[in-house]
């Protein structure tokens, strides 16, 4: 059996190195229109900050040759040919497949997509990119930077070039950071302590409407309130989205089974994919890499044994990188809202039916693990989570465990 | 696979653990070098819940949720001895691990194997060298009370179900005196404290 996977990022990977766990010794091919071995979107913004390119593959830079992979790479797949069973390239190149695994990811979204014919503007998304912006902040010698866009890739872009040294100023046209990951008062929070910490010029409710360029070369940008600045670097971090034009004519994702089948020969994981949400039911793309890296063992399972099923996604995420101060939430933000602050912290909960609905936790990690399992097994938590929440020494879990019960509790 | 079991009511919370610990993870292998240390990395932490106290660290989960949840390839499972180990090396203190831990069990700060001067994950890794050398972990070496126990996962399990069990029908706790005499004076020193004075 030959398997070809259209992709060679993170769920990709997983699937061949399952593939191979599980024992199967059959041919693999992975197509992919970057030409590196399997790289980690969550590390290469670190890159970017200045640490060594080598710890982006976090499956080894060997990874083709150690699990026995034909790579054909620097050459999009335009085309899956489901009724021959091949997909085209835009070389021109033909591959046949017995089974194919399609984990295409995302791409950067523009609105306005000539702005990246100019030098000194780009997107944030791939190794490519992130190469790229490392070659142009060293041969240019920059000095400051303008981001486009504050959500999580918006916010990544910004505190890793912070963290190089660069001046930031961040553009978002929400009234917060981290619109998606937030409700309004957490991200609020958020965004307020995020500009403390690191000095960045947050620019809310504001886009950028126009650049200036000379030359072919970018000088200045305009906000949509009139007001000009010059810069040399524009980061374009405004939003992605799904590349399933090449099996499904469009970009809203790939419909997937409990099996992460879209098609009998056909398996689909990662942010391409559209799952079901493990609580809600709701079905949607939930892109994070566990997730990812759970779909893409279930499908590696499945046509290995025939056998399993996923358990659906969680849209759980975290946002702590360059900086000690972590921003995680999951859920919906719709319910009876409990929230409890102090100092750098602020936490929400959620509450629906005596159950968490959704939750919000920024500035520090220590029972973010204990809300989400409470989260995910759907314990009737309406009686001790205004406890939990405020526990000073923040041991509720091992309280419940011992059955001790907080004497300061009302 | 053997694992460190943690019997809470032994604990007296010396911190003896914590100690020796510090001691083991650190460069310098000795107490004086790890104090005033910032780097120093301590993996177990003895928490105090009223007047009952007990060490928590890494369960080395099977399957782990932050093993499953590292987007880095930081973390990773050693088949031998079936320890979940954190490479910091690798490591980009992204949480998504402390983030699906219920126990807590994950911290962050810069540590000596910090290598780009930003804080790391950090967190038990079973003591794995000294285990392979058939030493028993640091912290269970220093437990004076008994309290960290290193033994096999499946005996232990059953000598606890057997154990709950005689402890039913019994009313037997099997404690050693002294330790129910220091649990009992423990009990009404937070009996008193509670009592507002």
């Amino acid at each position: 059996m030959k398997v070809v996977t259209v992709g060679t990022g993170m769920a990709a990977a997983e699937f061949v190195q399952r593939l191979r766990l599980e024992g199967f010794g059959g041919e693999i091919v992975m197509c992919s229109d970057e030409g590196f071995a399997p790289y980690s979107p969550c590390v290469i913004p670190f890159y970017l900050a200045g640490e060594p390119l080598k710890t982006v593959y976090w499956k080894g830079k060997d990874f083709y040759d150690r699990y026995r992979v034909t790579p054909y790479l620097s050459d999009p797949v335009v085309e899956v040919d489901t009724e021959r069973r091949l997909v085209r390239s835009a070389s021109g190149r033909n591959v046949t497949y017995d089974r194919l695994f399609f984990a295409t990811g995302t791409r950067s979204w523009y609105p306005r997509p000539e702005w990246l014919e100019t030098m000194g503007v780009f997107g944030f998304k791939t190794l490519t990119d992130m190469m790229a912006i490392d070659r142009y902040i060293r041969e240019r010698n920059i000095k400051k930077a303008v981001v486009f866009g504050g959500g999580f890739i918006g916010v990544d872009a910004a505190l890793a070039l912070w963290h190089r040294g660069l001046e930031i100023t961040l553009v978002h046209r929400n009234t917060r950071l981290l619109s998606q990951m937030t409700d309004e008062d957490g991200g609020q929070f958020a965004t307020r302590k995020l500009a403390a910490k690191t000095g960045i010029d947050i620019r809310l409710k504001t886009t950028v409407s126009e650049i200036v360029s000379a030359g072919g070369q970018l000088t200045a940008i305009e906000f949509s309130n009139g007001e000009r600045m010059e810069t040399s670097l524009l980061i374009v971090s405004i939003g992605v989205s799904p590349n399933s034009e090449a099996l499904c004519g469009n970009d809203k994702g790939v419909a997937s089974n409990e099996q992460m089948l879209a098609d009998p020969d056909i398996y689909t994981a990662g942010d391409v994919a559209v799952t079901r949400h493990a609580v809600t039911g709701e079905q949607g793309i939930f892109a994070t890499y566990p997730n990812a890296m759970q779909q893409a063992r279930i499908a590696a399972r499945h046509l290995v044994h025939g056998d399993g099923s996923f358990g659906g996604s969680v849209n759980t995420n975290v946002l702590k990188k360059h900086i000690d101060f972590p921003i995680v939430s999951a859920g919906s933000f719709e319910g009876e809202a409990i929230t409890r602050q102090q100092g750098d912290i602020w936490r929400r909960v959620y509450m629906k039916d005596g159950m968490i609905n959704g939750y919000i936790i920024v500035g520090d990690t220590r029972i973010s693990g204990f809300i989400y399992h409470l989260y995910l097994s759907r314990k009737r938590v309406d009686k001790s989570i205004g406890t939990i929440l405020s526990e000073p020494r923040h041991d509720s879990y091992y309280r419940g465990m011992l059955g001790i019960a907080d004497p300061n509790r009302n | 696979m053997k694992r460190i079991f943690v019997d809470y009511k032994k604990c007296l919370a010396c911190k003896a653990c914590e100690t020796a610990c510090a001691v083991e993870h650190h460069p310098g292998h000795s107490l004086l070098a790890t104090l005033c240390d910032h780097k120093t990395q301590v993996n177990v932490r003895v928490l105090g819940i009223d007047h009952e106290a007990f060490p928590l660290s890494c369960r080395h989960c099977d399957p782990a949720d932050c093993l499953n949840a590292c987007p880095s390839g930081a973390i990773s499972r050693d088949q031998e001895s079936g320890a979940v180990l954190l490479d910091a090396s690798l490591c980009k203190a992204c949480a998504m691990c402390a983030m699906v831990c219920p126990f807590d069990a994950i911290s962050f700060k810069v540590t000596h194997r910090s290598q780009y001067n930003r804080d790391v994950a950090y967190k038990c890794d079973l003591c794995n060298e000294r285990i392979k050398e058939g030493k028993k972990p640091a912290c269970v070496e220093a437990c004076h009370s008994g309290a960290l126990v290193y033994a096999e996962h499946d005996s232990m399990r059953g000598k606890h179900a057997a154990k709950s069990l005689r402890t039913y029908l019994l009313g037997a706790e099997g404690m050693p005196p002294h330790i129910e005499l220091f649990r009992e004076l423990r009990r009404k020193e937070f009996a008193r404290r509670r009592g507002g004075e």
